[in-house]
């Protein structure tokens, strides 16, 4: 079943005005449930606006949005951000604790296991400030998680990082997703992770439309290593290319 | 010749790192006797101004620091300088405390909206320049001989201090921690207390470490002409008694202690509540 559910969505910024700005052009996806998929494209082609008119954040001007919870009761969003936004006056774990949505046993269980999941077992007592930028990412990315979100929803958390700590991160990921098999939409620059992560890649186009839809057939856990990914990764680069070629504005990116 | 490098004397780095350690914690040592030094020469050379002042000026007119450090001990002694010590550093507070109930939600409308800001600017910024002594004089007028003028003199020199740096600490909100909050659907009283409190909370023992410098010699004047009780009232006891070695003893007794809660209290009281903050983790 389509957990989240885009319908013909358009998006206008300053409608009706001089500087009206359409950015997001007839977008229509399914997402089903349990699938991680990637949204990528040059900058300024919508990413972020589709990601925030996703999480109600943004208005859309015309189009349909639903996100479906299985238990009929309202869906709930998880997000990480590129940039860690903990509160620098709790502990991690009462960052964690502040937006669960009850300060119960379970949601303390949960905080826990996704904090050892990202390896800051240890950490929970530690106030963000005494944490490294990437230890502070990981625990955004834990809080997310432990929120049990119908739909996780990821801005380019790792573009903040250096190339070393993203390439751990990712891996960290990779693994947190295989053990929860979150819904996920992901949203990067970055071709190579985007099919390292993701089970589907859809690749936006500057004005708003989607310009292909690419299905990652690939086993897990995979590997920069492995050969097979390194090849699709040339592969989906190479589509890409072919992009920039038919919509010159493209050029300029990625 | 040509030295073969392996022959090179071996010195150890840890040898050195050590070295240079002890180098500069002698340095460090060095700079604070030089400043104690200096701190003593000072306390030395204004006691004994004060010494050859007494000696000099017709008799009785100025004790000499001898005899106001006996009646200081004599007032400590006796007890006297819990009571009335408390009853001032009660007010004192007490008056922060309406301070703080009026100038935060006040400051915190002033962060908030353009047009609270615009209605409440122009007061509380004339509030602020007004001279404390006004507050004093107006304070004993509405309360005459009571214990609330001293309450009410420093609420008034506090209250413009805590509404302008409320009103900046909200407006140093972080947006991003707003806008994480509410895409985790949590309610506009929750990002209140988890957002907004901390952040002004450094802006609030600002301005009560800013305004209690003058807080404290307002408190004190307007007990000395209204106060029942407090270290103001036992200068004008002495002082009605002609008692200008009490008079002195009880001002020293006083800086000395109200000097010890700015630097102690206050800013201990301070380091705990921002423990978070990694300079006041630095500074422990
Ligand atoms: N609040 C806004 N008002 C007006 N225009 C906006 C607003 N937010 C975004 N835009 C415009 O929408 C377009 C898409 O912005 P968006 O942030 O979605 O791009 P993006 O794909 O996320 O880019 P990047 O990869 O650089 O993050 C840009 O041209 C931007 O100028
Ligand atoms: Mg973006």
């Amino acid at each position: 079943m389509a957990v989240l559910t885009v319908n013909d969505l358009c998006k206008t910024f300053g409608a009706g005005t001089a500087r009206s700005n359409r950015v997001l052009d007839h977008i229509s996806f399914d997402v089903r449930g349990q699938t991680f998929v990637s949204v990528v494209g040059p900058s300024g082609c919508g990413k972020s606006t589709l990601l925030n008119i996703i999480s109600g954040v943004e208005t859309h001007t015309s189009g349909d949005v639903s996100v479906t919870s299985d238990e009929g009761r309202p869906a709930r969003l998880g997000y990480v951000f590129q940039d860690p936004r903990l509160l620098p006056w709790r502990t991690v774990r009462k960052n964690m604790l502040y937006v669960q949505d009850k300060d119960d046993d379970q949601a303390r269980r949960r905080v826990s296991t996704y904090l050892d999941m990202v390896g800051l077992g240890q950490h929970g007592d530690f106030f963000p400030g005494q944490l490294s930028g990437g230890m502070q990412q990981r625990v955004g990315i834990a809080r997310a998680f432990a929120v049990e979100p119908d739909l996780l929803i990821m801005d380019e958390p790792f573009s903040h990082l250096d190339a070393i700590t993203a390439r751990g991160l990712r891996a960290q990921l990779q693994d947190i997703w295989a053990q929860s098999r979150k819904t996920v939409v992901f949203v990067t620059h970055d071709v190579v992770e985007a099919v390292e992560l993701s089970d589907r890649i859809i690749v936006l186009q500057p004005g708003g439309r989607i310009f292909e839809d690419i299905p990652i057939d690939l086993p897990r856990p995979r590997r920069q290593s492995d050969p097979a990914v390194a090849t699709l990764q040339a592969e989906v680069l190479a589509r890409l290319e072919k992009m920039k070629a038919i919509t010159p504005q493209a050029a300029t990116a990625v | 010749m040509a030295r073969p490098v392996i022959e090179a004397p071996p010195t150890t780095p840890a040898g050195t790192w050590l070295e240079g350690e002890e180098l500069a914690r002698r340095a460090a040592a060095r700079t604070r006797r030089k400043r104690l030094a200096l701190l003593v020469a000072g306390w030395a050379a204004m006691l004994g101004i004060w010494q050859v002042a007494a000696y000099y000026l017709p008799f009785g007119t100025l004790p000499n620091p001898l005899e106001v450090s006996v009646e200081m001990w004599e007032i400590v002694a006796s007890g006297a300088l819990v009571s009335d010590f408390l009853a001032s550093v009660l007010k004192t507070f007490a008056g922060f405390g309406v301070a703080v109930l009026i100038g935060a939600p006040v400051g915190y409308l002033m962060g908030r909206y353009g047009y609270w800001r615009a209605f409440f600017l122009d007061g509380v910024t004339v509030a602020g320049t007004i001279p404390a002594l006004t507050y004093a004089v107006l304070s004993l007028i509405i309360f005459g001989l009571s214990n609330l003028g001293p309450v009410l003199a420093v609420a008034l020199v506090s209250t413009p201090y805590v509404a302008l740096n409320v009103a900046e600490g909200i407006r140093g909100v972080d947006q991003n921690l707003v806008k994480m909050s509410q895409a985790f659907g949590r309610s506009p009283q929750q990002i209140r207390r988890e957002v907004f409190i901390p952040t002004i909370v450094p802006y609030l023992f600002a301005a009560v470490r800013m305004s209690f410098a003058v807080a404290w010699k307002v408190e004190a004047l307007t007990e000395v002409f209204g106060g029942t009780n407090g270290v103001g009232f036992q200068i004008r006891t002495r002082y009605q008694l002609f008692d200008i070695t009490g008079v002195i003893a009880w001002m020293a007794l006083f800086i000395v202690f109200m000097l010890l809660i700015e630097r102690l209290l206050l800013r201990k009281l301070e380091q705990r509540v921002l423990a978070w903050r990694p300079e006041e983790r630095a500074a422990r």
